[in-house]
Parts: C-alpha cells; sequence; structure tokens
C-alpha cells in the first residue's frame, strides 16, 4: 500500500507535461474514443443542439435561416392538427398499455411454469418480433380488408359476427393499428418478463410455501415484488415508445380515415417532410422538442414516484 | 440564446447550402461537363412502371442523344410528390429536367427553385404559339418564363367496359347526369358486388376530387374579388357533392369497402376490377396501361356530369421545369430535351411518327386524350399525323374527347393549394366513414383553416 | 441399470428439484388436479401461440404462391386451384426485388461493421483505458439515452445532406445510414458494462508482459467479449432490417433502398399476388437468421430486461 499512495503523492506532485500525457497512453486514449466522439459528435450531439436552435427559426433553402422567437410554438398552438394527434398518441399509448402489458406478463407467468420445450414457447412468442415491420404493416392490411370477403371478416363470419370496418371508419381505426402493432412487439415483452421470472431464486418459493402460501398468494408475495423493477421499466420504456409512434399508422392508414390515426410523429414527418413547396423544418423541430420535453417530465415524476413504491 | 458555436455552424451550414444550390455542387444531380459535352438528368417515367414502358422511353433517349451528339441523358425514376421535391431540393439531387403540376408550378417559380429559361425558349420557332393562358402557369409574377406546360388534361369519367357489358349496362353509353351515375352504379354493385364507382380519398387527390365535382355542380372552392381570396369550401354545391356521396355510401351500399385511395392507389383500385367508374384526369389510360395493366380495348371515358350554372370541368397539367441549379449549357441542353421529347411530337409529322412507333413496339397506349397546348387545329392535325399508329380505340373515348371542348374548363384553385385538398380530405374520408358526418361543419373547418393561411400570407 | 446409473438419476432428480421449480413447487406439481389444469392451459397457449406468431406467416407463405384471384376472392381457402410459382419469379425479376434484397444486406452488413467499430473502441477507452475525462464522456453518452429519436430527425437530415467537411450530400448513399446507425448508445451501455466486469488482473498481467493499448484491445479484451459481441450484433442486424423512417427519408433512389423502403413505394403498382410474394421474400432472412441463432437471439432480448435502468 505504501507504494502506490507514494505514487500518488509523487504524481500529484509532478508537473502534467503533455510528455507526461504521451507517456502516459494519451495518444491511444484518445484515438480509441476518436469513432465514438466523430460519430456521436456530427450524428447525435451536433443535431440535439441543432434541433433546439432550428425549433426558433424558419428555414427555406433560398435564403440563410432567420430568428423567429417563439413564432413556431405559437403556430403549433393554433393548428388545429395538433390536438388531434396528441389525442390520438395518447389513445394509442394507452390501449398498446392495455393489451401489451398485463397480457404479456400472464403468458410469461404461463410459460415459465412449462416443464418442457419452454424454447419452442418463447420461439413462437418472439417471431412476429423478428419480421420486419413493413412486412408485418403491408400484410395486415390484407387481414383488414373490409370486404365481406377479407380475410378476419371471414373468420367472423364463421362465428355469425357481421363484417368489421377495421381501418376504414375513424370509431376501428386505432383500435385495429394497436393489434399490429401488439402483434409486432408483445414478443419481446414476453421474453423479457420470462428471463426476469426464471431469475427469480427459487428458495423464495420454499420459504413461502413454508409459511403456508397457496398458488395465488405465491405470486402476489413472491413473483410480483421479484418483478417490480422490471415491471417499472418495461412501462415507462413502452410509454416513451408509444409516445413516438409512426410506422404502424403510417403505412396502414397514412392517418387516416379522417385524422383519425394521426400520431404526433406523423405530424413531425409531415411538416418537415411533406409540405408542399415550404418544408417546416421550423414547426417539425418544436414539436419535437415539446414531445422530447414532456417525455422527459413524465419520466422524472414517475421515478419520483416509483421510487417512493421502492422503498416499501 | 445562440451560442458562438452554433452561430457559427448555422453560418456554415447555410453557406454550404447556398454554396452548393449557387454551383450545383451535387451527389447525383447535374454532373460535369467535360470537352464540350453537357450531362442532364432527366425525370422519366413514374417508379413501378412496367419494363415496356421503360424500353419505350429509352428508345426516345438514344434518339435524341443521336441527334444531340453533345448531350448525355441519364434518365430517372421521377413522381411529383411535394416531399420528394422538397428534399431532393434540398439535397441537391434533382434531375436537370423534371415535372411539377400546374398547381405548384408559379409558387416554385416565385421562390426562385426553377430555373429561369425566358431566354432558351424564346428561341424556339413555336414559341409565340403558346395558348397564352396555359403558359401563364409557368411563369412568375414578373413574367418570366420557368417551364413548358405539357399534357393538359379535364377530369372525366374512366369507366370499364368490360364490367358495364357484365352488368348489362351499354358499355358505349356511359351516364351523362349524376342521377344517372348513382343509377348505374347501384346497378353494377348489385349485380357484381364490387364497387360501382367510387372517388380519390386520399394523398390530397381527396379534395382534388371533391374540388372537381364542385365545379361539375356550379360551385367555386376559392373566390378572388379585388386582390383578396376566401375560401368558400361550405358552398352549396361541395355540400350537395357530399351528400351525394353520402347516400351513395350508405344508403345503396355502391361504394365498395375500401376508402383509403390515393392516386396510384385508385389507379390500381379500377385496375384490378374492384371499381367500374371513377372520375379522373383525362391522361391516366397511359398510367393505366404502364402500372396498372390495364388493356384500352376495356377502358372508356366519358365526360363528367356538369349541372347548374357556372358548371365546368377542372382542368390541370404538368409543367417541364429545369432545376435552379442548372448552369446555362445544362439550361440549354434540357430546353433541347424538353422540346424534343414534350413538343415535337405536337409540331413535327416525323417526331410524332417516331414518337408513335417507339410507344407501339413497347405495348404503351397511343391515342389517349389530350387538350391542346397551342390550339384545337394544330391538335387536330398533330393526332393526323399518327392516326395510322392509335391503339386506343376511338369509340371508347369518344364521349369525352367529342364533348370536352363544349365545356368550361376551369383551373384548379389557385392559392394554398395542396393545403387545401389536404384538408378536403379529412372531410371526403369523414363522409365515406363515418355514418353521422357532419357535412356543414366539417367544411367551415376547412374554410377556416384554409382561410388563416391565405391571410397569412398578405401580411 | 447399474448401481452408477441409479445414482446419477437421483442425484440429477435432486438437483432438478431443488432448482428447477417456478412457482408451482414439485408437490404442487404431483396433484393430478394441478397438473391437469396446467396442462390444458398449456396446450392451450400453445395453439393460441401457434396462431398469434405463426398463422400469419404461413398464410404469407401460402399466399405468395397462390394466384392473386384466389387471394382476392377466398383469402382462407388453401390452394383451391393449385399452387403458381409465378408470382415469386415475377418479383424476384420483373419486379426487381432481388436489388433491394441485396440492398438490404449492404445496409445491414455496414451498420453492424460501424456499430461495433465505435462500441468496442468506445467502450474499451471507457472501461479499460479509463482517462481521467472518461466520466465527461460517459455522460454525454448516457444523456443521449433519454433524448427519443424525433428530435434527431430533421436536424440529422440536414447533416447528411450538408456534412461537414465532405463537399456533397450522402443522401443516396449507404454512408448516409451506415454512419448515424453507429451513434447508438444503448450500445456503448452495453460494451462498457461489459468491459468493467472483466477482471481486471488480466490487463495488468499483459501490460506487465509490454503488451500496448492496441495490442491489449486486440488479442485481450476483444477475445474475451465475444457474447457481448454477439448481443450487439444481434441487434445491429435486426434493427438495420427492420429500419424504415430513415433509410425512407434519405435513400430515394430505387437502385439503393432497402426492401422496407422498396416495398410500401411499388405496392400500388404491383400485382397483389407478386406483391405478397415479395413480402415473403423480405421476411425469409430475418426468420431463418431467429431460427438458426435462436438462443442468441432470445437470450439477447432477455438481457434487455435483466438491465436494470
Amino acid at each position: 500500500m505504501t507504494t502506490s499512495s507514494a505514487a500518488v503523492r509523487v504524481s500529484r506532485t509532478r508537473r502534467r507535461t503533455p510528455l507526461t500525457w504521451i507517456r502516459g497512453g494519451g495518444p491511444a486514449n484518445l484515438l480509441f474514443l476518436l469513432p465514438m466522439i466523430v460519430i456521436f459528435g456530427v450524428f447525435s450531439w451536433g443535431p440535439i443542439v441543432e434541433s433546439v436552435v432550428m425549433s426558433v427559426q424558419h428555414t427555406n433553402f433560398v435564403t440563410a435561416p432567420t430568428f423567429v422567437g417563439f413564432d413556431n410554438f405559437l403556430a403549433l398552438f393554433r393548428d388545429p392538427l395538433v390536438p388531434i394527434a396528441v389525442r390520438n398518441t395518447a389513445y394509442f399509448a394507452l390501449l398498446a398499455l392495455i393489451f401489451g402489458y398485463p397480457i404479456p406478463l400472464i403468458v410469461a407467468v404461463l410459460m415459465s411454469e412449462v416443464r418442457r420445450a419452454r424454447g419452442l414457447f418463447s420461439a413462437l412468442a418472439y417471431l412476429p418480433v423478428v419480421v420486419p415491420p413493413v412486412v408485418s404493416v403491408l400484410l395486415w392490411q390484407r387481414f383488414y380488408d373490409a370486404s365481406p370477403r377479407g380475410l378476419f371478416n371471414t373468420v367472423l363470419s364463421w362465428v355469425g359476427i357481421g363484417p368489421q370496418p377495421w381501418i376504414q371508419s375513424a370509431a376501428t381505426s386505432m383500435p385495429s393499428v394497436v393489434l399490429v402493432a401488439t402483434w409486432a412487439a408483445a414478443g419481446s415483452t414476453v421474453i423479457i418478463y420470462l428471463a426476469a421470472l426464471t431469475s427469480v431464486p427459487p428458495e423464495l418459493y420454499d420459504a413461502a410455501e413454508v409459511d403456508g402460501a397457496g398458488l395465488w398468494g405465491k405470486i402476489w408475495h413472491v413473483t410480483l415484488p421479484q418483478l417490480r423493477p422490471v415491471l417499472l421499466i418495461t412501462f415507462i420504456l413502452q410509454i416513451i415508445g408509444t409516445a413516438q409512434v409512426f410506422l404502424e399508422p403510417f403505412l396502414l392508414t397514412f392517418g387516416g380515415p379522417a385524422n383519425s390515426t394521426l400520431t404526433i410523429l406523423q405530424l413531425i414527418f409531415r411538416y418537415a417532410f411533406q409540405n408542399s413547396i415550404g418544408l417546416d423544418y421550423g414547426k417539425a423541430t418544436a414539436l419535437s422538442i415539446l414531445l422530447a420535453l414532456f417525455l422527459a417530465l413524465f419520466s422524472v415524476v414517475y421515478f419520483r414516484l416509483t421510487k417512493a413504491w421502492s422503498t416499501n | 440564446m445562440k451560442s458562438p458555436r452554433t452561430a457559427a455552424a448555422v453560418l456554415a451550414v447555410t453557406a454550404i447550402a447556398g454554396a452548393g444550390l449557387l454551383t450545383g455542387c451535387s451527389a447525383s444531380g447535374d454532373s460535369g461537363n467535360t470537352n464540350g459535352t453537357v450531362a442532364i438528368t432527366i425525370a422519366s417515367l413514374v417508379p413501378g412502371s412496367s419494363a415496356d414502358a421503360f424500353k419505350a422511353f429509352n428508345l426516345r433517349v438514344k434518339e435524341f442523344e443521336k441527334a444531340n451528339p453533345k448531350v448525355i441523358v441519364k434518365p430517372v425514376e421521377y413522381q411529383w410528390t411535394g416531399p420528394t421535391f422538397s428534399a431532393q431540393l434540398a439535397a441537391g439531387t434533382l434531375p436537370t429536367v423534371f415535372n411539377v403540376p400546374f398547381t405548384d408550378s408559379q409558387s416554385l417559380a416565385n421562390a426562385g427553385q426553377l430555373a429561369d429559361i425566358t431566354s432558351d425558349v424564346k428561341k424556339l420557332p413555336y414559341a409565340n404559339k403558346f395558348n397564352k393562358s396555359l403558359l401563364q402557369v409557368a411563369e412568375n409574377d414578373k413574367g418570366d418564363l420557368f417551364g413548358i406546360p405539357y399534357g393538359p388534361y379535364a377530369y372525366g369519367l374512366s369507366y370499364n367496359r368490360a364490367l358495364f357489358t357484365k352488368a348489362g349496362l351499354d358499355p358505349n353509353k356511359p351516364p351523362t347526369s349524376w342521377d344517372e351515375v348513382r343509377s348505374d352504379a347501384k346497378t353494377i354493385s348489385d349485380k357484381l358486388g364490387i364497387a360501382g364507382f367510387m372517388v380519390f380519398t386520399s394523398g390530397n387527390t381527396g379534395g382534388w376530387g371533391l374540388t372537381e365535382q364542385t365545379y361539375s355542380r356550379g360551385g367555386r372552392m376559392e373566390v378572388t374579388e379585388g386582390g383578396k381570396t376566401t375560401v368558400t369550401a361550405d358552398n352549396d354545391q361541395t355540400v350537395a357533392a357530399l351528400k351525394f356521396l353520402q347516400t351513395m355510401r350508405w344508403t345503396d351500399n355502391s361504394l365498395g369497402s375500401n376508402f383509403n385511395l390515393d392516386w396510384s392507389g385508385m389507379n390500381q383500385y379500377f385496375g384490378s376490377g374492384q371499381t367500374a367508374m371513377y372520375p379522373s384526369g383525362s391522361d391516366v389510360l397511359t398510367a393505366l396501361v404502364q402500372s396498372d395493366g390495364v388493356d384500352p380495348k376495356d377502358y372508356g371515358l366519358g365526360l363528367i356530369p356538369t349541372e347548374g350554372d357556372n358548371s365546368g370541368v377542372l382542368s390541370g397539367g404538368n409543367v417541364a421545369v429545369v432545376s435552379a441549379a442548372a448552369s446555362p449549357a445544362e439550361k440549354a441542353a434540357a430546353v433541347k430535351w424538353i422540346d424534343f421529347y414534350y413538343m415535337q411530337k405536337l409540331l413535327d409529322k416525323s417526331a410524332a411518327v417516331a414518337d408513335a412507333k417507339s410507344l407501339i413496339s413497347n405495348k404503351q397506349p397511343v391515342g389517349v386524350p389530350q387538350l391542346p397546348i397551342f390550339d384545337k387545329a394544330q391538335l387536330d392535325t398533330s393526332l393526323g399525323w399518327i392516326d395510322s399508329y392509335i391503339n386506343v380505340p376511338k369509340e371508347n373515348v369518344a364521349p369525352f374527347q367529342n364533348g370536352i371542348f363544349d365545356q368550361k374548363i376551369i383551373a384548379e384553385p389557385a392559392k394554398h393549394t395542396q393545403e387545401l385538398y389536404a384538408a378536403l380530405d379529412s372531410v371526403v374520408q369523414a363522409v365515406l366513414t363515418d355514418k353521422n358526418a357532419d357535412i356543414d361543419a366539417l367544411l367551415k373547418g376547412v374554410n377556416t383553416q384554409i382561410q388563416a393561411l391565405i391571410d397569412a400570407d398578405a401580411k | 441399470m447399474t448401481a452408477a446409473t441409479i445414482r446419477d438419476r437421483a442425484v440429477r432428480r435432486r438437483a432438478l428439484d431443488q432448482s428447477d421449480r417456478g412457482i408451482a413447487s414439485h408437490s404442487d406439481w404431483r396433484r393430478p388436479g394441478v397438473w391437469l389444469g396446467m396442462s390444458t392451459v398449456h396446450l392451450i397457449l400453445l395453439i393460441l401461440l401457434i396462431l398469434w406468431g405463426v398463422g400469419p406467416l404461413l398464410w404469407l407463405l401460402k399466399s405468395a404462391v397462390t394466384p392473386t384471384q384466389d387471394t382476392l376472392q377466398t383469402p382462407l381457402a388453401v390452394f383451391p386451384h393449385g399452387w403458381d410459382w409465378s408470382n415469386v419469379a415475377t418479383a424476384w425479376n420483373t419486379v426487381g426485388i432481388g436489388v433491394q434484397f441485396l440492398n438490404t444486406i449492404w445496409v445491414a452488413v455496414g451498420s453492424w461493421f460501424v456499430q461495433l467499430l465505435v462500441a468496442t473502441t468506445a467502450g474499451y477507452a471507457l472501461a479499460v483505458l479509463r482517462p481521467k475525462y472518461a466520466p465527461i464522456f460517459n455522460g454525454l453518452v448516457l444523456a443521449t439515452l433519454f433524448v427519443p429519436g424525433v428530435v434527431l430527425l430533421v436536424p440529422l437530415y440536414l447533416t447528411v445532406l450538408h456534412p461537414p467537411l465532405i463537399g456533397h450530400s450522402l443522401i443516396d448513399t449507404f454512408w448516409a445510414v451506415w454512419l448515424p446507425a453507429g451513434a447508438n448508445a444503448f450500445n456503448i451501455l452495453l460494451v462498457t458494462r461489459f468491459f468493467n466486469n472483466l477482471p481486471r488482473e488480466i490487463f495488468e498481467a499483459a501490460r506487465t508482459d509490454g503488451a500496448g493499448p492496441f495490442r491489449l484491445f486486440w488479442s485481450i479484451v476483444l477475445p474475451m467479449s465475444r457474447p457481448i459481441l454477439g448481443v450487439v450484433s444481434v441487434f445491429a442486424i435486426i434493427n438495420a432490417w427492420k429500419d424504415y423512417l430513415w433509410p425512407r427519408l434519405v435513400l430515394t433512389n430505387p437502385a439503393v433502398q432497402p426492401l422496407s423502403v422498396r416495398l410500401p413505394n411499388i405496392q400500388s403498382q404491383t400485382d397483389l399476388g407478386v406483391f405478397l410474394a415479395a413480402l415473403a421474400i423480405s421476411m425469409i432472412i430475418p426468420i431463418v437468421l431467429f431460427l438458426v441463432f435462436q438462443r442468441l437471439f432470445l437470450r439477447s432480448a432477455g438481457l434487455g430486461g435483466a438491465v436494470k435502468g
């Protein structure tokens, strides 16, 4: 110990010169960090800063960008599509939570009890996750054919239910979108839960049985508390993910019918890339920053609240 | 608010952007000129067109290069959509020659995003023969010319003759009033279980189609008086048009069950026999053959029924334009190509025949209905030259071709057209998917929304 | 049955008894009611999972070789008029899906390489070399995890249009997809954690043997990191294959578009049967990769849950 503390004392009193930096392996450190610094700098940190800057500018490609203060944000509040998009996104997040949060848990609990061939179950559950989302969405678009001959409508007719409009009606369009999104994503949630379930120490169950707990008791007093960290994390991750949903409503219904599946991200895309002549990058970045701020706030509040739970 | 670093970054981006636009420094746009040769990229066909269509086009390219050895031409697939244009403009990857619809050419010209080709066009022998009102769409407010209009169309009623026959209707007698449209549609949908009639609903085409249906009843979407434009989407004729659709959808059930159709989606819907009639541009047959496998023998084109005072037919077209990043040599070459490919077949017999021959050899339609760019006499002459090559049965398109010149041709609404169409898309979709859609409220909403945009311009 | 076999079996059963149990204990399982109930539930679950996971995909495979009219009229019938390979042939040849198929592979390989490069070098620097300023970069990288991707969309697009130092835009080149893919904070997090858990004695030993930082990286650290490299690779390739919005923005020329971008574009111009065949072709490689590397996939996916924040 004395040698290292002596060395520390020596290094503290020794002057740090460029030579000591080189001798200490400085250039190698920098070289190894270089790919990350360049890539992140150009494609992550820079754009994040630029996003904030652009949200207070008006950009077109003929003249230099001009500073416009909060005009972009004000324009957002005046645009009738913004509240629609916010409402739709919240609706999607809610439905996705209802279908995609508890059901995978139940499935995972059942799967964790499987004695043999658990791998088969896992593979079946995860299979839709590896299918490219474009393929999934375009495939389900066929299923959702609203004519009586459509695939789902044919299945419904076997059990005596009439043909449904699926994505052809504002009332059923969002649930249809959620169904596709859940099909494509629920499998990964199941696997995450399963991994957490199988890592629950069996002694805890033994101890609970000694205390006389039945099946439900074990689930309530052992399984769920053990799963709490995973449950909390997947909840917030799901919220953050569903708030940014784009592909499913974009390809399935293009935001229709009558803007009933228009989400915030689709609106950002429209502002930035679908205006006929003028690109409205200012409004697009302003809206994306508002969304980011909301999610940040939500996460902070969420972690505060759940910290209170965790300590119980 | 801006840190020096960010200000520098913004300056740098702007400088590079500005320099890029000025010097045409881009990845795949106009490439360099060497040994006095000029290389230009040109918009060819929409993505997904058949291999035969591309073969026909490439034949024409070869003919042009032979006649102009100093010019190298590189075709690229191109389809005008707002986002593609904006993105490519920003990236500097626009083809040298591409096309924009009438609705956008003037705003682009005024914004300086197209090349001024006034002097190059003046050198053409027929520069004064253009239909003056048509030429206006390609000019900016000062009267400088930024493109050459081509392919003007008017709305017509495309219908499937084979399905008409199958349903017991006479294919030579398409419906001539909206009531007849309704009853024919009901007959077809009852007998064949498909959509007897259908309209565009998305990708801004819903609003485009609704505007046409308004014009055909005598209404207008925008009214300009004394320099001030007022949006009048809630006029009686639009309401009537929507109520008509509502009845067909919910009472007759003759509109099928897919209400999310943009331009190419609807063409496919028609081409695969899932609808028997739809209002469309009169030039759509080319796309139908190139992309959707339609046989001209089964295709019919009638007139859109017009009823009431002040009624007319919506017209539009395309403008062949040159990218603002083109150098003077590239501009001259570009105008030469536009002249060769788009114009010559209307003015010169051998060019017309060559064009027809290349289309025929690659199984493309010849004789798709057109409106005149110069005047009717010139159009008739040019059609006479290729008469023996016409493979679209004349009687199929006779109802339109014979009647259109008696119709009042009305241009699309002038201000914020695409935003107006986009807002109207939702209205059409709502009426077709929600039994209880409140038509008046929806249209008033459109008024407010678009009027705000127009008023903001004036500030 | 030898005594040894009996003993082995007993040992194994006891080990099984002690560790391989879930919520239900072994005594629970021996009760016929529980056993029957659970097995029935599991059977039902299996059938549902088959319908859910495999059903749609089987339908797609079937429709890819069914004539279009049959798919339109009677989608649930199985080969009412026999099957027809022409859709697949048309999709590959005439529609030219083969080009985009190759592009997808290129995009995936390039993104994978860039991600691996950035993650391993950064992780090595931050976790093994540990320069004094490492915590700053650690923090900066972690901070980006909390920024939703949407914020980056527009400025990243502009950056690709006008990249610093390079004269012209990267639009319509694969670099526009490869390079931004490397800015993946999650990868760096995974790799840094893994490297942090490697025994440092090995590094000290190698250093005293005279290994410089590069040698240490290439010959010691990398070979030891195969597990985490596997996980990062799986994520990288799957994400590249699935990516839609970003490639759609930056790859506008069909000659460089991957399948995910091209397919929606040609939907309206392509016959339904041919289109379904194209969809089927697009999903074959990811599914085959998954079936072959199942355990790696499932372990990586589960890892996401074991990482606590």
